[in-house]
Order: C-alpha cells, then structure tokens, then sequence
C-alpha cells in the first residue's frame, strides 16, 4: 500500500514554477531517499506533501487522504524534521521536545524519550540558544523518534551530526524500519542513502529524473559507483 | 605580540558604519524633541501666575515621585520648568538607547557567533568593547551638544546658554554610565537578552531609587544615576559636579568590565548559565500554552508600562483645576468648554490616549503568529497535528485577555495615584469602553496576517493615523468625520459623554468579522 502518493504536482510561487509535475509514491515499510542538488524543490515538495504549501495542482496524499484538507488528522500519524531547526530561544530543549510530542497528539512515551535523549546525547535542561545547529537537530530528532508516528518524513536530518551521531540516527532508522514504519528520507550524504535506502527518487528543477528501487539504481550505473552516478545524475543537462 | 587593543581604530570605523543610522536617528529624536517640547512652554506657561501654578503642581508628592523635586521655586521660568518636567524622562530615554547600542555590539554578536569571526582575526581582546564603548561615550556627548544648542536656539524665556549644556550634557553622562553598565552586564552574562533584561531592570530600580529619593529627602536619589543627573538643576543652578560625577562613574564600571572581558572565555559570561526544565510543564503542552508563553513577556511588560502610564496620569489631578483655568491652550488639549468639571475632560481625554497606547501589546501578540512564522517555527508546528485556527486562535485569546488586563492596569494605576479624586467604577467604565476600539485594531491585525502576512506593517500605519488625529485633532479642530474613521473616534468619552451601547456593539462586531475573516484567510495559505 502506498503511504505516500504525490501525482502530478505543480507548485507555483507567483510565476516561478517550482514543482513541475513531480510524482512520487513511498509503500509501507520502505525508506525512500528523496535526493536532488539545493534549490531542486525538494522541500518545497515535502511541505506540499505536509499541507504546509497549498498546491497550485495534483494531488499528494498520504494514507490515502489529501495532504492539505487532512493535514490536521494526518499528521498524528507523522513525524517530521526540518533541515534548518529554528527552535524558541528562551525554550529548553526537553519543553521543545514535550511540546512537539504533544502537538503530534502522541501520548507521553517516556521511555522512548528517555531512550534517544540518551543515545543521541543530549542535555534537555539547556536553552535553546546555547545549542549548537547539530545539538538543535537532535531535539527534532528525539521528538520524532519518540513519536508513536507511521510515517517519517525527514528533510536533511542529520546534515549537523558527527559520524558518532550519524551512526545512532541510521540505527534508529533501521529500528523504526523493523516496526515496519516508513521513511522519506531527504540527504545530501549519499553514504547514508547507500546504508538506508530501498529505493530513491532524483529530483532536478522541479522534476523526478529518475525513481526506482536501490537494485535497480546500481543497475543503471554499471558498475560506476553509486557517488558517481548520482553526480551524473546532477549534472545531466 | 600580546596587544589587547590591536586594530581598535579600524574596528572603531566598523562600529561606526553600522551604526551611523540609528544612532543619527536616535540624536535627531532626542535633540529635536527636546527642543520642540521646549518651544511649546511659552504657549503653556505665557505669564508669572501661570508658572507659579505650575511650580505648586510640581511639588505636589505625586509629581515629585514621577519626575524629581522642585528645584529654585524663588526663580522659576518657563525654561527651568521644562527642564523640571523634561530632563528625567530624556535621561531614561538616553539609557535605553544606550544598553540596546552596546548589547548589540557586546553579547548580541557574541552569541549569534559573529564576534567570534571577528577575534579569529588579529584582532585584541578588548577591541570590540573599547570600540564601542568609546563610540557611545562620543554619541552621548554629541547628542547632549546638539540638545544644548537646540535649546539656545528655541530660547524660551529663562534660557541660558549654562543652563542648555548642563540640560544636554546630563542626558550625555548619564548615558555613558548605562553604556558601561551594559558592558559590564554583558560580561556577567552569556544571553543577550538577560544582558538587556538586567539593564533595563537596573535602569527601573534607579528609578524607583530616584522616587523614594525624591520624595522622602534621602541619599537614595543621588546613588541613582537618574537622579544625580536631574542635581544639575538646570536653568538654575546648573552644577558641574553631578557631570563630572557621573562620567567618573561610567569610566570605572567601564574599565572594570574591560579587566572581566580579558580574562573571560568567549562564548561565556561570569554567571554561569542557569539550568532550565527537562519537560514541558503540563501548561505548556498546549496551544495555548505555548501562545502565552511566547507572548507573557509582551503582556507582562505592556502591563507595568500601562500601570505606569495611569499612574502617571493620575499624579497630575490633584492640580489640575488650578492649572486648566487660566490657560486656553490646555483646555482646548483637554476638550473643556466649560459645560463639564475640568477633572472630567481630562479623565475622558487621557483615556483616549491611553488605551490607544493599550492597543500596542494587543497588536504585538497577534502580529507575534507571523513572527514565529518569519523565523521559520511555524512549520515545525504545523507539520504536527495543530489546526491553524486553533493556533491563531490561542494568540487572539492571550491578545483579549491582554485587552482586559491593559484597561484595568490603566484605571488602578490612574486611581491610585489621583488621591481619591476619582471614583474607581467610573475609570473601569471609561476604560472598559475602549475595548471594542482596541480589538478593532487586533482584527485588522488578523485580516493582515491572514491575508496580506507581508503588509502586516499597514496595521501600524492606521495605528500612526489613529494616535495622529485623536491626539492633535483636539488642538487643530479637525471635522468629526475624519475623528469617526478610526475606531477610537467612535468611542463615548466618558465620563463626559454619554454612556451609548451602539457603537461599541458596532466595533465588536467590525472587530469579531476582521478576525474571522483574517482565520479564513490564514486557514488557505500557504505557510512560510
């Protein structure tokens, strides 16, 4: 079943197109890297898929209900991380965490919170101001994680972590994967897509370029690896 | 070589290209105003009876609390009554532009990672500081030269060029202390807005310092550098000393917060930062929760300045037949013809103007939705499980009930101060009455952010409009139908006018469909 279905959306801000018809579909239980260079659309697609941005035309669903008109009830099924974590400067980090728990409409796991702020090290008795960008990131991190939500959309999560962290966030990914949870990952660290991924979609000025499951991507490279197919990919005009 | 001030002059012209601006804008404001405030006392006060009049209002203890004893009641004039009136709140002024001034250069750079670019460079550890700090004491002195040469030049009667400096030149020192008390606070402190915080805490403590002072004849006003600087007695005595003093002050809390910046880690401040909460209390996690406590600082803060304002409007009815009578400028301020009690007009006048000023926090809050939206926050909420009325919704709640507490905060602190002159339920009424007025403007606030999030700056200019014709209107005889195109226009001036259900019913309801559309308009949009 298709968590995720986006089909033919258009984004337009103004006269600028910026989503041009991009079609995406995420099954149950699979990690989908969503990969492109900055400036592609692919947050502009995420926030369309999270009823974030109205779409100018075509549809993206999750769980089989419109993303915009549902957005309230889907979204306690959903978790999700911004690249650029802003977070309340006079907030700690643990309220930040309480309050995006309770937002999600999940009930209080403590267990679970307790978890990943342990794994991923972090103070939750500091403001916010005096986190660094990684140590922000990992306060969006332990509230999704923490979560009791289906579906994992996560726009360049760990692009502030160090290689200790990014290793308990591809375990918690992998942890989550087991519960048959699905993902829709957005990175710019193709090692972790490499690790993570079942299948990837490429965007590039508002379009998918190319879709398919990982077996099916190392089969289109031949042989190249996978860094130098995706720059290809980059680049092709 | 270990040299703590290396590049000071270089990074002195750096200070000086950001802030030119604001600092010309500040000085334009505070010299220009206090000359224009000068040049309205032979309007005033045009005779000896009237400023033997206002001599006794002045020495009233109610006054004497909000700005400082009477100095020189044997030879009073026009121009050292202005001083006597003016000075303490350009004092104030002059000490909130400079710990803004030297917080953003000091702990607001520090924090936001900018200063440390700055020290990776072969630059001293004290450049940064001394730069700044020498920069504020140069803007003070300017501004109080220019403020002394305004005054001269505007030359209202009693005027002397002594009397000018020493007017300007306590606004300059008094400036500087609060310069190096930001920069020692700054060192103290490793969050910019404690740094702020404590500042202007420290600003009001002098203040009630200066009160208490004034009133009960203790050393407590001259501890206060607010109050030492009213001891020039300008226009009067005009003393040297309490200038001298003063920047004497300033130089050692500055050199002794240069001495912790030079042993102090970056990035650090003396008082380690205090731990906070590891949960959310149950408050909190909520809508509204998490709308009041972005908003509580605004609310809080409107609040005491809201008290203050009805307090200080209070201290001044006493005296104020005796003042009003003879003067024709102040009754046409105040509306009198003679039909009601002078103590009435100016009840029905002040409430005008207040609660248009009570309209200020009401609009922050709502305005406070596209704010978090401009720091890129909302999204995060929004990608949770928040409809966005309910959201919007949670901050036109905190901005209703701020309403309700900005006109009862007016009224107590205008009936504790007017000395059981005026009955408390009659300014709860008159007051309470302004409330469909300022929700007008909240629901405009709405409908901006709503629907035009990048013009919601248009509220201000109606705000601008608003204040500029219920305010000079009364002076300059504008028609009734520009005073009724603004929401404050439409209101009954009680206690003067009669008590009418109508129009406020109209307001609410202008106020109740801006809202409601405002909601529909933010429900369609895209976020961000």
């Amino acid at each position: 079943m298709a968590i995720i279905d986006i089909n033919n959306l258009v984004k337009k801000f103004g006269k600028f197109t910026a989503l041009d018809g991009v079609n995406l579909s995420v099954d149950q239980g699979e990690v989908h890297a969503f990969l492109g260079p900055n400036g592609a659309g692919k947050s502009t697609t995420i926030r369309c898929l999270l009823g974030i941005l109205r779409c100018t035309s075509g549809s993206a669903q999750m769980f089989g209900q419109d993303a915009w008109k549902n957005a309230v009830a889907l979204h306690q099924r959903v978790a999700f991380v911004p690249g650029d974590v802003n977070l309340w400067d006079d907030f700690t980090g643990g309220e930040v965490i309480d309050l995006f728990l309770s937002f999600n409409g999940s009930r209080h796991n403590e267990t679970r919170r307790k978890k990943y702020l342990q794994q991923f090290e972090l103070d939750p008795t500091l403001k916010c101001r005096t986190y660094s960008k990684g140590n922000r990131q990992k306060v969006a991190l332990v509230a999704a994680f923490a979560s009791e939500a289906e579906l994992f959309v996560l726009d360049e999560p760990s692009s502030g972590l160090d290689p200790l962290m990014e290793k308990v966030f591809q375990d918690a990914i992998r942890e989550i994967k087991k519960d048959g949870k699905t993902v829709l990952l957005s990175s710019h660290i193709l090692s972790e897509v490499e690790k993570l991924a079942d299948s990837v979609s490429i965007i590039r000025e508002g379009k998918i370029t190319e879709s398919g499951s990982m077996a099916a991507i190392a089969e289109k490279a031949q042989g190249r690896t996978l860094e130098d197919f995706f720059l290809a990919e980059y680049e092709r005009k | 070589m270990n040299n703590n001030f290396a590049q000071l002059g270089r990074y002195f012209r750096f200070v000086v290209r950001r802030e030119r601006i604001s600092s010309l804008i500040w000085g334009v404001c505070i010299a220009g105003s206090a000359a224009m405030f000068a040049a309205l006392y032979p309007g005033l006060l045009p005779g000896q009876p009237e400023i033997v009049q206002m001599g006794v209002m002045m020495s009233n203890p109610a006054m004497v609390a909000m700005m400082g004893n009477v100095y020189g009641a044997d030879q009073l004039s026009q121009a050292s009554l202005m001083a006597q009136e003016c000075l303490i709140w350009y004092l104030i002024t002059i000490a909130v532009m400079n710990i803004f001034l030297i917080n953003r250069h000091t702990r607001v750079d520090e924090e936001q990672g900018r200063l440390e670019i700055i020290r990776a460079l072969p630059v001293g550890k004290l450049t940064g500081s001394t730069a700044v700090i020498v920069f504020a004491l140069g803007v003070n002195i300017l501004i109080g030269v220019a403020t002394a040469g305004l005054l001269s030049l505007v030359n209202i009667g009693g005027t002397t060029v002594a009397g000018a400096f020493a007017y300007g030149f306590a606004i300059s020192a008094v400036g500087f202390v609060f310069a190096g008390l930001t920069l020692l606070a700054a060192q103290l402190f490793s969050a910019a807005n404690a740094v702020s915080g404590f500042s202007l805490g420290l600003m009001v403590l002098f203040y009630i310092m200066r009160a208490l002072g004034d009133v009960s004849g203790s050393v407590l006003s001259v501890i206060s550098p607010l109050g030492l600087g009213l001891k020039v007695e300008a226009f009067y005595r005009d003393a040297v000393t309490p200038i001298l003093i003063l920047f004497a002050e300033g130089v050692l809390i500055t050199v002794s917060a240069l001495l912790i910046g030079m042993v102090r880690d970056h990035g650090t401040g003396v008082i380690p930062a205090r731990k906070g909460r590891a949960h959310a209390s149950r408050f909190l996690r909520s809508p509204l929760g998490f709308a009041g406590r972005v908003s509580q600082g605004t609310a809080l803060g409107w609040g005491a300045a809201l008290f203050l304002l009805g307090a200080s409007y209070g201290s001044v009815c006493g005296n104020i037949d005796g003042f009003v009578a003879g003067n024709e400028l102040m009754k046409k301020v105040i509306g009198a013809d003679g039909t009601n009690a002078i103590i009435d007009n100016y009840v029905a006048m002040i409430f005008v103007v207040m609660s248009m000023v009570a309209s200020v926090p009401v609009v922050l809050i709502t305005l406070r939705m596209h704010g978090e939206e401009q720091r890129g926050r909302l999204e995060q909420i929004f990608a949770r499980s928040v409809p966005r009325e309910q959201l919007l919704g949670s901050f036109l709640l905190i901005s209703l009930v701020t309403s309700v507490l900005a006109e009862f905060l007016l009224a107590i602190g205008l009936f504790l101060t007017a000395g059981g002159a005026l009955p408390l339920g009659m300014l709860l009424k008159a007051g309470l009455s302004y409330l469909p007025a300022i929700w007008v403007m909240g629901g405009l606030a709405v409908l901006l952010v709503g629907w035009l999030p990048k013009l919601t700056v248009l509220v201000w200019a109606v705000f601008g409009y608003t204040f500029f014709v219920m305010y000079f209107g009364r002076v300059v005889d504008v028609p009734k139908w520009i005073m009724s195109l603004t929401p404050f226009g439409n209101v009954p001036q009680l206690p003067v006018q009669e008590f009418t259900v109508v129009p406020l019913v109209v307001l609410t309801l202008i106020a109740l469909v801006l809202a409601v559309i405002g909601v529909q308009g933010f429900k369609a949009r895209d976020i961000g």
